[in-house]
């Protein structure tokens, strides 16, 4: 997508945004509630029409797909959209046949699509009766049944139980896994770990578009080390070392240590550590959690606004 | 081929989930076949068609020679009116029917023979005290008859006086006069030459058919599109490769497999249970019922494409049934209104689906050809305005 805007009632929901979804990836579309993501998706997938900018899926204008792309695509809205009366697999039934797939052919792609997601067992349950986590799934399993090539997933792990996520987010690599390409809406930040790239939504503008590593890398300027020490240690040990960036006390006997290049500074910090005499316990990579980069992000964004705003005022 | 077979699976889709959807809930399902068949049943076992004769007071003047029996009056109008009392107080027989006491006070003249022979016209007056228009018309209908045996009565008293008179003047060439023959010359011989027999249920069955066929399929359409307009379904079925004609020929053929099969389960009753007869055969009844559905599917999706919500849909629904009971010829005949007012009757497909059925059923024929026209006319018109609304819900983006 391409510079794409979309205004509900005079306010921007999402604004210039653009970005490219590699074949047989994941992309991750992260943010806050309200920040844009399912107008996003459902720009893609035609449902909205942008106010400014074009979108193009397979080749094609969402406002024009040919029926030969939308056997090609999925699309697993926000909200649980299944009928509560009609069994799992009536379900799966109905969304295949949709797809113009016909009852001979329907049967075992039901009994896979089901098995994917493991509900084959609560097959004959009706969707109503089944709890949140597995209607989620279930949409999933209708949304996978046709063996599209291009998924868009919108809230998938909504609601859903931290181990159960992990379930979806499974799922999820496996169709990735099979050359398809997806596109996942989620709030929970910490999911951007599943995904090859993730695009960082706030305010309905694109912040960041990257994988997870480059984006950590990007944020905290190289690498991140954890350092550990047999007894408190003053930061300015190692503040003059080579290749440090920064030095962060997280704790008494414990920094926080950036550096350009973690391979070279290892050797250097050693050193240091050993000249003054303090013993080190361990030095690992430091992995800091997506919620930390997202608010540096957001932090910096909102910074940026502001001294621009003040910049124009003065 | 490939694209027909898939559209075909596609319309299957919609057919096999509305109808699972539907079959699935059993208690909505026995209010649909049960329910209206039980109506018909209690309507037909409790209702008698008779309703209770007026109580009725005469009030005869003391010098009046008229009789002072209230058999004598009761028999004038029999079944309509019932006389309470005899009296010759008009004024306290009028403060008894303010006070409801009575339903009706008939007020005979004074002198009546005397006036006769002095060439003058009598007056009988007649007081009721109705609100209820349906009451008030049964009211005059029955004072009509009274009043009309009443003359009758006084003329047969000023005959038989005058044939006395002419036979004391004229001798044997007016005694085979009869008093009864001057004052009621004619009497009328009467038969029903329509194939059935009128009874209330054999002509309120067909009626409520119609509308139990009606109100089936637009509750049924209304809902099904506004629940997955709001739901968000529509939503899949715009990302997916299905098309406006798709989706509305699978809902229209899976309602129509519905309203059949109720229809067929509440006509077999009325059929065999209550003796309603099916003189034109089942095809033309088919053919009425199957017109009248795809009609009324119409007003449903109509209905789904103005409401905002399920509420909404229902109280539209039921708008429309409220409608239909009042213009649809359920009650009162369509000939009744006003020209403009008709208009909207005949919008109703109830309207013509009544007319039809009750023809078909009680007469054996189709004796207003036009309403088949009418009817399908109706059913095209908004199959195409849904088609194109579809389409705009479908791929006309927001």
């Amino acid at each position: 997508m391409s510079a794409v805007s979309r205004r509900f009632n005079g306010l921007w929901a999402v604004r210039d945004v653009s970005m490219a979804v590699p074949a047989g990836s994941i992309l991750g579309l992260i943010g806050p509630s309200g920040s844009g993501k399912t107008t996003t998706v459902r720009m893609l997938t035609g449902t909205l029409r942008p106010t400014h900018g074009e979108a193009r899926v397979l080749g094609e204008d969402p406002q024009r797909f040919s029926r030969q792309v939308r056997e090609r695509i999925a699309y697993m809205p926000q909200l649980f959209s299944l009928y509560e009366d009609l069994t799992a697999r009536e379900n799966v039934g109905f969304v295949a046949a949709l797809y113009g797939i016909s009852w001979f052919g329907r049967r075992g792609r039901i009994q896979r699509a089901l098995s994917v997601v493991d509900l084959w067992d609560a097959r004959d349950r009706r969707a109503g009766d089944l709890s949140g986590g597995m209607q989620r799934r279930l949409e999933l399993a209708c949304a996978i049944v046709h063996e599209p090539q291009v998924l868009f997933i919108d809230e998938p792990t909504a609601g859903i139980d931290p181990m159960l996520r992990r379930t979806i987010w499974e799922e999820l690599r496996a169709m990735r896994d099979e050359g398809r390409t997806l596109l996942v809406t989620t709030q929970h930040v910490a999911e951007a770990e599943y995904c090859d790239r993730v695009a960082l939504l706030a305010d309905g503008a694109l912040i960041a578009l990257d994988s997870p590593d480059e984006l950590r890398r990007s944020v905290f300027g190289g690498d991140v080390l954890q350092i550990d020490a047999d007894r408190p240690v003053d930061p300015q040990l190692v503040a003059n070392v080579g290749e440090v960036i920064a030095v962060q006390q997280a704790e008494p006997r414990r920094l926080i240590v950036t550096v350009v290049q973690a391979g070279l500074a290892v050797p250097h910090l050693t050193e240091a550590f050993r000249t003054a005499g303090v013993g080190l316990t361990s030095i690992d990579e430091y992995q800091p959690t997506f919620d930390d980069v997202f608010a540096e992000l957001v932090r910096r964004q909102r910074t940026g606004k502001e001294q621009a705003a003040e910049s124009t005022d003065g | 081929m490939g694209d027909l077979w898939r559209s075909l699976v596609r319309i299957t889709s919609f057919i096999g989930k509305e109808l699972r959807e539907t079959l699935r809930r059993p208690g909505m399902l026995f209010a649909l076949v049960l329910g209206p068949f039980l109506v018909m049943l209690i309507f037909g076992l409790g209702y008698t068609g008779q309703r209770q004769p007026f109580a009725t007071e005469v009030v005869i003047p003391p010098d009046s020679n008229l009789p002072r029996e209230t058999t004598f009056y009761s028999e004038l109008a029999p079944g309509r009116i019932q006389v309470t009392a005899v009296t010759d107080d008009a004024e306290a027989a009028l403060q008894r029917l303010e006070d409801q006491e009575t339903d009706l006070v008939v007020i005979a003249p004074a002198n009546a023979s005397a006036q006769l022979r002095n060439g003058e016209q009598t007056e009988i007056g007649v007081a009721w005290n109705q609100v209820d228009p349906v009451y008030d018309g049964l009211a005059r209908l029955a004072v009509s008859t009274m009043v009309s045996a009443l003359n009758a009565e006084i003329i047969r008293q000023a005959a038989a006086e005058g044939i006395d008179l002419a036979a004391s003047e004229l001798g044997p060439r007016v005694e085979n006069l009869s008093p009864d023959v001057i004052a009621e010359p004619t009497t009328a011989t009467t038969r029903n030459v329509a194939p059935t027999e009128p009874s209330v249920v054999n002509f309120f069955g067909p009626a409520v058919l119609a509308l139990v066929i009606q109100h089936l399929a637009i509750t049924l359409s209304a809902l099904s599109m506004v629940r997955e307009r709001l739901s968000g379904q529509i939503d899949l079925f715009r990302v997916a490769p299905v098309n406006a004609l798709e989706v509305l020929t699978g809902k229209y053929v899976a309602f129509a497999l519905l309203s059949l099969l109720v229809t067929a389960v509440v006509g077999a009753l009325m059929i065999l249970v209550l003796n309603v007869p099916l003189l034109s055969g089942y095809l033309i009844a088919l053919l009425i019922v199957l017109l009248l559905t795809f009609a009324s599917l119409g007003v449903g999706l109509l209905i789904s494409l103005v409401a905002d919500s399920e509420r909404m849909a229902v109280q539209l629904a039921m708008l429309v049934l409220l409608a239909s009971v009042f213009f649809s010829g359920f009650v009162l005949p369509v000939q009744d209104f006003i020209g403009p007012v008709q208009y909207l009757s005949y919008a109703l497909p109830v309207t013509h689906g009544i007319a039809l059925l009750q023809d078909a059923m009680l007469r054996g024929t189709v004796t207003e050809p036009w309403m088949i026209g009418a009817l399908a006319g109706i059913g095209v018109v908004l199959y195409l305005v849904s088609l194109l609304r579809m389409r705009t819900i479908l791929r006309g983006t927001a």
